[in-house]
């Protein structure tokens, strides 16, 4: 057992971090917020030239060719940052998604644009009224014969107005699949929904749009199976970056705690206030050692069935716990928009809200423990 | 990053579970004592210590010159979470604290005459830090020890000592001098349990525990056993929790705990369903192996710490004991809501889910947040030393 990270992975850490300190302070996050397009360029060229749109995707599509664990150094320094960046829905999502279910043709296409940052795919997966199993999925891909035709609502596509690639998760005879779909086919229509994150995502319509059978990824029936064991490793990631965000809203309350003074004396020498933050500490490093686990675990080809989701559960309730004992300590300014404490607030719930909720991640734990 | 142990760390800790599952005897692992089956409190206990000491795996770590083999903490530590997982006795203080003491600061008599009663499982002891006014305020000692002729005469009261009522050895802190600030004024001694002046009362809990007070009544103590240098017994007492690493609180009960709850869920059954298919019941399922873990990697970023040789792992250390001894009473509580009113039936009879396991690690379990080092002295811990907050009391 050893938890040491290796010169090379102190390395991306640093890298990033220096990265992100340089183009994406708060500012930047406050500026992406309810924006359409909704992160800016230049955080996106920073971070395909540092190679971390391609640090998962294979050394043979000009990737970087990383394990999920260097993935997770990299999330908590996005998630430290909340850097507003497409990269979780290209570059993880879509990018597992077409080179576990992907033929040739479909990964030449796009992988190599997703690794330099070029192009943008977004699954298009939630639908208004459903949740987050197979039986969610009531938006149709009806054959036509040649290909099918894409019917119904989605919710929550992220990035959706930049995107060059849509991965739909649709209906069909054979049940569920995912289909690369131009997002400026006729017959879609999108519209900006604003949410508690204020990440750009969008409401898309399809209304019988047209898609060719070779834009089916992987066989017939496939695509539900492909979608879940994507997810059961990307979610780490999220982890990853629950705890990022949890550990930077920790420490600036701590400085605060240490400087702020009341009753004579800082509000860190207050018992009831510092066991709130030995506690929210306990749980972040704990958590990380967590993800580590999860994300080790993969790189070593085991299954993450059931830390994956362990991982996602426990860190998202640690994040949105310490925004909210960290909101008590700042007190009012703690839900001004002046402050940044908001954001934390905010985003914590909203991470927790999606990409698997907790209720959805409970019953896939304890499927895998019960039955 | 590695999350497996070394093969050879492997290879022992597979020889161990082998060997314990070859000797496994009901009279000596026994789940339902819970915390306090780490003790070697009865002569089928005792026995079973012999065997591990015919194994050589007591004093591992210790240096060779006194007969250890100088191998790594952490096979200490993966010895104890086997023993625990089949609720059998621990190695502990013996090894632990006061062997690792008394080699740094025992004078040469000690050493020879406890060292190896340790080594070969002869000697128990008893520890005697708390007084009825020194609970989470260790230092405040106030059991008297005054200078006399060829050694000490010990005067006062301890309070929740374990293993009084059998130990051989009782390891004593006590005030030598009253006049000095309250960390400085205390020494340590070794106390035969058959001195005469001692009275040892014991405390029935709701626990498996047997806890004592212990009165002294002029009890004599030789010169050649106060250990180390007098007015030293508080920084000696902090020093072991820092040498003492590895051996101090075990996942695999907890673990263990979890397990049991999983495959009694998986059977079990309320109006004639599975009670699995129950979305409350799934719910805690799911919170309960979570969290567990989260112990377990809490564990392993202590263990890692104490591995790697630096400064004492006292955050990790704290850390985990915080969430885990909550952990602890959480999944009792989980139990007996997932059993329902027949959970309320008493440990012990065989009408009860489980034999009662739950019902009676529910009140097992109630001592973990308040001994050693309540989950608030932890979390005092961890703000000052890890966030660098303020002294807040």
């Amino acid at each position: 057992m050893d938890l040491d990270f290796t010169e090379e992975q102190q390395m991306v850490i640093d890298m990033t971090r220096t990265m992100l300190e340089e183009h994406c302070d708060t500012q930047v996050v406050r500026d992406a917020e309810d924006d359409p397009k909704g992160y800016p360029d230049a955080l996106w060229k920073q971070m395909s030239e540092l190679g971390l749109n391609g640090l998962l995707i294979p050394e043979s599509y000009g990737g970087g060719e990383q394990t999920i664990l260097e993935g997770a150094f990299v999330y908590e320094e996005l998630g430290r940052a909340m850097a507003p960046t497409p990269h979780f829905v290209s570059c993880v999502v879509s990018a597992k998604l077409l080179l576990s279910g992907g033929n040739d043709a479909q990964k030449n296409a796009w992988l190599e644009k997703i690794a330099n940052g070029d192009s943008i795919l977004t699954p298009a997966w939630l639908e208004p009224q459903r949740g987050f199993s197979a039986k969610g999925i009531a938006v149709k891909a009806e054959s036509d014969g040649e290909g099918f035709k894409i019917t119904g609502r989605k919710r929550s596509v992220a990035y959706a107005s930049s995107a060059d690639q849509l991965i739909v998760l649709a209906r069909t005879d054979a049940g569920v699949d995912l289909f690369l779909v131009d997002p400026n086919a006729s017959g879609i229509t999108m519209k900006q929904l604003l949410s508690q994150g204020r990440e750009a995502q969008y409401q898309i319509d399809f209304d019988g749009v047209s898609v060719s059978a070779d834009d089916r990824i992987g066989a017939a029936g496939s695509g539900w199976e492909t979608w879940t064991a994507v997810m059961q490793e990307s979610v780490i990631l999220l982890a990853a970056s629950a705890i990022g965000g949890a550990d930077r809203c920790l420490t600036e309350t701590v400085e605060y705690a240490n400087s702020r003074i009341q009753f004579d004396k800082p509000l860190g020498a207050f018992q009831s206030l510092s066991h709130y933050m030995a506690d929210a500490s306990t749980s972040i490093d704990g958590g990380r050692v967590l993800v580590h686990e999860a994300a080790w675990n993969a790189a070593q080809g085991r299954s993450v069935a059931r830390l994956g989701p362990m991982a996602k559960l426990f860190c998202c309730e640690t994040y949105r716990e310490t925004t909210r004992v960290c909101a008590q300590i700042w007190g009012g300014v703690a839900f001004t928009i002046e402050y940044d404490q908001q954001i934390f607030f905010r985003r914590a719930k909203a991470l927790q809200l999606t990409w698997w909720d907790t209720p959805y991640l409970e019953e896939l734990i304890a499927k895998d423990v019960l039955d | 990053m590695d999350f497996d142990f070394l093969p050879e760390e492997q290879k022992f800790a597979d020889e161990v579970e082998a060997w314990l599952v070859d000797n496994h005897d009901d009279e000596v692992m026994d789940h339902h004592r819970e915390n306090f089956s780490q003790l070697s409190d009865t002569p089928e206990r005792c026995a079973f210590m012999k065997k591990l000491a015919a194994k050589g795996w007591l004093g591992m770590s210790w240096p060779k010159e006194f007969g250890g083999q100088e191998i790594e903490g952490v096979y200490e530590y993966i010895l104890n979470e086997a023993l625990s997982k089949h609720a059998a006795p621990q190695i502990g203080k013996g090894v632990g604290i006061i062997g690792k003491t008394l080699i740094r600061h025992g004078n040469d008599f000690q050493k020879n005459k406890f060292l190896p009663m340790v080594l070969n499982a002869d000697v128990e002891f008893a520890v005697g830090y708390s007084e009825p006014e020194a609970g989470s305020d260790a230092a405040n000692m106030q059991l008297k020890a005054e200078k006399v002729e060829g050694g000490w005469m010990l005067n006062g009261q301890k309070m929740w000592t374990t293993s009084a009522h059998f130990a051989d050895w009782y390891w004593v802190g006590a005030r030598t001098d009253p006049d000095k600030k309250k960390h400085d004024g205390l020494s340590l001694f070794l106390v035969n349990m058959d001195n005469p002046g001692l009275e040892v009362v014991s405390l029935p809990t709701i626990g498996k525990d047997t806890t004592n007070q212990v009165f002294f009544d002029d009890v004599f103590v030789p010169d050649d056993y106060l250990v180390g240098e007098r007015g030293r017994g508080f920084h000696m007492i902090s020093e072991a929790l820092d040498l003492e690493r590895f051996t101090m609180f075990t996942l695999s009960p907890i673990a263990h705990r979890s397990d049991v709850l999983v495959d009694w869920v998986k059977e079990a059954t309320r109006d004639d369903e599975p009670l699995k298919d129950d979305p409350n019941v799934r719910q805690k399922i799911a919170q309960i192996v979570t969290d567990t873990a989260v112990a377990k990697a809490l564990s392993t970023r202590f263990v890692c710490a104490a591995k790697s040789g630096g400064k004492p792992p006292t955050i990790e250390s704290s850390q985990y004991k915080l969430f885990t001894t909550s952990l602890s009473q959480r999944v009792c509580k989980d139990a007996l809501d997932i059993q329902g009113h027949e959970g309320a039936i008493m440990e012990g009879q065989d009408d009860a889910p489980l034999r009662g396991r739950f019902e009676g690690a529910y009140r097992a379990t109630v001592n973990e947040t308040v001994g050693g080092g309540s989950s608030e002295i932890q979390k005092n811990i961890i703000a000052r030393r890890h966030l660098g907050l303020p002294k807040n009391f």
